[in-house]
C-alpha cells in the first residue's frame, strides 16, 4: 500500500519555454500557420469593428435613462429601501459563505479550497462595483450605495476567513440555513406582509421579476423532480406510470403553451392562494416545466448507481426511505449535479419567455424601452446589456455548481492515490 | 443436531421474470453455530438461494424460516430479518461517498438508534478486529480490495447479526487478498458465528466448514461433512464437480 500523498510530484520533463510551446501548437505546418493566422485576423476585426461600435456609434443613454426599469420595473420609489436592504443582506451574506467556505477546508479531502485562488474574482469584483456605477452615470448618492455594498461583501469575507476556523465544527452546518432562511426574508421584503406595505406582483419587473420567478422556480423544481425520478422507479405500477405520464407530456410539450395554458387553467388546478395572479402562476408552470427536466437528470444519475449499493442497504436493515436518504440520493445527485444545474441555466434563461404573455421580465422591460419613441433604434445596445447580464447569471450558477461538485466529491483523493499506484 | 434451527429452507422454487427457473425445490438447515459452505458450478442457483434468506431475491413456491421469523411479502418481517441476518457480497458494495467509519457506523445508528458515539467506539474496534483500524477515515475507493471486504465483514458485524451470510466473499479479489479476508471468516466462525457462505476456497471449506453443500440445476444435491464431501462424496453431481475444479 503506497498512499503517500502524491504532493511533491517532480516534474518530468522541463517544460518547453513558452514562446517555443506556442510556436509548436499553433504554426506547426504551414496549413496550420494559415488557419492561425486566418483566425487571428478575424478575430481582430470583429473585435475593433464592435469596439468602434460601441465608443462613436452606439447611445448608452438607453441603458443609463432605463437602469432603474432594467433593475426593478415599476416597483413603487417609497418603498425600494426593502431592496437595498435585500440587496445589503445578499451582499454579507454571499461575502461570508464566501469566506467561510474557504476557511473550512474538508479535512478529509485534498485540494478542498476551490477556487484554489480567488484573488482575481475578488479584484474583478472590485473593479465592476467600482466602474458600473460610473458608467450608468447614477445619482452621487446611489454610487455610494453600490460601493458600500460591494465593500461591505469584501469586509465580510475577510473577516469569515480570519474568524471563520474558530467557529467549532458541530456549528459549521448551520451555514446551508442561512440561505433559505434569507431566501424567506427575501420574499416578505418583496412581496411585503409582515407590517411591510404589500407591493403586488403586477408591479415587480426587470431583473428581479426574472431572479424572483428563476430562484422560485429553481428551488421548488429540484424536489419535485427528485421526487418525479424516484416514482418512475418505483415498484408502484400506479406511480411509475403517472410520472412517466407526467414527465413525457411535459418534456412534449413547448413550455411557451404551458405560459398559455397555465395562465387560463392554473386557477383552477392549484389552490387559490397559491397562484393567485400571473405572475405566481407563471412561477409555477416554470417549476412544473423544469421538474420533468431535471427529473430525467436524477434519473441518469440513478442509472448510473451500481444495484449492489441498495441492495447493501437494505440487507443492512435499512428501510427504503432511510437508504434512498443515506446512500442512493447522495450518491446519484452528485452525478446529476452538472445536468441538473444545466437545466437551471436553461430556465434561467427561458423565463424571457414571459415577456410574450405579458410580464414585464428582463425581455419584457427591454421591449417597452425600445418602443419608446426617445430610444428609438436602440435595440443593439439593450439586447448586449440584456445578453451580458443573464450570461452573469449563467456563469454564477456554473461557477456555484463547479464548486460544490468540487467539494461533494469522494474522489478527490481517491482518484489521485490509485493514478500514483498505477 | 442439539443446536437450535437458524435458517430452515424447504422445496424453494424461484422463476425470473423472463421464465427461467433459477431455484427448482432447493433444501437447506443451518444450525445455531454452523458453517455451511455453498458450492457447485456456475448457473447452479447459489447466490440466487443464498440472497432470498434476507429476502433480496423473492421466490414463488416453498418455505423459508430465518431465526424463527417467516419470510413472506410482508415488508415487516423482511426488515426484521435483515436486522439479524448480515450480507457480504462479492462486490463489496462498500457506499463510496462515505469514510470506512461511517460506513461501518451507519446502520446501527439509523436502524437501531443507537448512540453515534457508542456505536462508532464499537465501529473503530471492529475496524481493529479485521485489521483496518488504521483507515478508519478514509474513504473506500483508497483501499484494497481486500481491506474493502474486510470493511464490508466490520459493517455487517457491527448490526451485531445472528447469522452471516458470505456471497462468494472472495471471488473479486486478487489473489493475494483471498487469504487475508477469510482469515477474518475463519475467526469469525472460531467465535461460533452462525454462517452460510457461497464459495470456491476448497482449503476455506475444508478447515473452517461444519458442511458442504453442493448446488446443482438449482437443487441441493448433496450435504455432507467436509471431510466426507471431498473424499467421498456421495452425489454423482458432487463427483463431476470435484473432477472439475481439480
Amino acid at each position: 500500500m503506497s498512499a503517500s500523498p502524491n504532493l511533491s510530484h517532480p516534474q518530468r520533463t522541463a517544460s518547453p519555454p513558452r514562446l517555443h510551446r506556442l510556436r509548436r501548437e499553433l504554426f506547426a505546418s504551414p496549413l496550420d500557420g494559415l488557419i492561425t493566422i486566418a483566425l487571428v485576423a478575424s478575430l481582430a476585426a470583429a473585435a475593433t469593428g464592435f469596439l468602434h461600435w460601441a465608443t462613436t456609434q452606439a447611445r448608452w443613454a438607453v441603458i443609463q435613462a432605463n437602469s432603474n426599469l432594467f433593475a426593478i420595473g415599476r416597483y413603487p420609489i417609497e418603498q425600494q429601501w426593502r431592496l437595498w436592504l435585500l440587496v445589503t443582506l445578499l451582499a454579507a451574506a454571499t461575502g461570508l459563505s464566501w469566506g467561510l467556505l474557504r476557511a473550512w477546508p474538508r479535512a478529509d479531502r485534498r485540494g478542498s479550497a476551490w477556487p484554489p485562488n480567488d484573488t482575481i474574482a475578488v479584484a474583478l469584483l472590485a473593479a465592476i462595483s467600482l466602474y458600473l456605477p460610473l458608467a450608468l452615470q447614477a445619482q452621487a448618492g446611489i454610487q455610494m450605495r453600490w460601493w458600500a455594498i460591494t465593500a461591505l461583501l469584501l469586509l465580510v469575507r475577510a473577516a469569515a476567513g480570519r474568524w471563520g476556523p474558530l467557529v467549532p465544527r458541530q456549528l459549521r452546518p448551520l451555514l446551508a440555513l442561512l440561505w433559505p432562511v434569507l431566501y424567506l426574508i427575501g420574499m416578505v421584503l418583496i412581496s411585503g406582509g409582515l407590517g411591510l406595505m404589500p407591493v403586488p406582483p403586477a408591479e415587480w419587473g426587470g431583473l428581479l421579476l426574472t431572479l424572483v420567478e428563476a430562484s422560485f422556480a429553481i428551488l421548488l423544481c429540484f424536489p419535485l423532480g427528485v421526487l418525479l425520478a424516484l416514482g418512475r422507479r418505483s415498484a408502484l405500477p400506479l406511480l411509475r406510470w403517472g410520472s412517466v405520464v407526467y414527465i413525457e407530456f411535459i418534456r412534449g410539450a413547448p413550455l411557451i403553451t404551458l405560459l398559455f395554458l397555465g395562465q387560463n387553467i392554473l386557477g383552477f388546478l392549484l389552490p387559490g392562494g397559491l397562484a393567485p395572479d400571473r405572475v405566481w402562476r407563471a412561477a409555477w408552470v416554470l417549476t412544473f416545466f423544469a421538474a420533468a427536466y431535471v427529473a430525467e437528470a436524477v434519473r441518469s444519475g440513478l442509472a448510473a448507481l451500481p444495484p449492489g449499493q441498495l441492495e447493501a442497504a437494505r440487507s443492512l436493515g435499512l428501510n427504503l426511505p432511510q437508504s434512498l436518504m443515506h446512500v442512493v440520493l447522495p450518491q446519484a445527485l452528485r452525478v446529476a449535479l452538472p445536468a441538473t444545474v444545466g437545466q437551471f441555466i436553461t430556465l434561467l434563461q427561458d423565463t424571457t419567455l414571459l415577456s410574450l404573455i405579458g410580464l414585464l421580465d428582463l425581455l419584457g422591460v427591454a421591449r417597452t424601452v425600445m418602443a419608446n419613441p426617445a430610444f428609438l433604434g436602440r435595440n443593439a445596445e439593450v439586447y448586449l446589456v440584456l445578453a451580458i447580464l443573464f450570461w452573469c447569471c449563467c456563469a454564477a450558477l456554473g461557477l456555484g455548481s463547479r464548486a460544490l461538485e468540487h467539494r461533494l466529491n469522494p474522489n478527490t483523493v481517491a482518484l489521485n492515490t490509485s493514478a500514483h499506484k498505477a | 443436531m442439539t443446536t437450535p434451527l437458524m435458517i430452515e429452507a424447504r422445496g424453494v422454487e424461484k422463476w425470473y421474470p423472463n421464465g427461467f427457473q433459477a431455484l427448482r425445490g432447493a433444501d437447506l438447515s443451518v444450525h445455531q453455530g454452523e458453517v455451511v459452505v455453498i458450492m457447485g458450478p456456475s448457473g447452479s442457483g447459489k447466490s440466487t438461494f443464498i440472497r432470498t434468506f434476507n429476502g433480496l431475491e423473492d421466490f414463488q413456491k416453498g418455505s423459508i424460516v430465518v431465526d424463527g421469523i417467516t419470510l413472506s411479502d410482508d415488508v415487516r418481517q423482511i426488515d426484521a430479518i435483515r436486522r439479524e441476518v448480515g450480507m457480504v457480497f462479492q462486490q463489496f458494495n462498500l457506499f463510496p461517498h462515505l469514510t470506512v467509519l461511517e460506513n461501518v457506523a451507519l446502520a446501527p445508528v439509523l436502524v437501531r438508534r443507537r448512540p453515534k458515539a457508542e456505536v462508532q467506539q464499537q465501529a473503530l474496534e471492529l475496524l481493529d478486529r479485521v485489521g483496518i483500524q488504521h483507515q478508519a477515515h478514509k474513504y473506500p475507493g483508497q483501499l484494497s480490495g481486500g481491506q474493502q471486504q474486510r470493511v464490508a465483514i466490520a459493517r455487517s458485524l457491527c448490526m451485531e447479526p445472528r447469522i452471516m451470510l458470505f456471497d462468494e466473499p472472495t471471488s473479486a479479489l486478487d489473489p493475494e487478498m483471498v487469504q487475508e479476508v477469510l482469515a477474518v471468516m475463519q475467526e469469525l466462525a472460531r467465535d461460533g458465528m452462525t454462517m452460510v457462505v457461497v464459495s470456491h476456497e476448497v482449503r476455506f471449506a475444508r478447515q473452517v466448514a461444519s458442511r458442504v453443500a453442493l448446488m446443482a440445476d438449482g437443487q441441493v444435491v448433496e450435504v455432507a461433512p467436509p471431510e466426507q464431501f471431498f473424499t467421498a462424496p456421495g452425489h454423482e453431481r458432487s463427483r463431476q464437480f470435484l473432477s472439475q475444479i481439480g
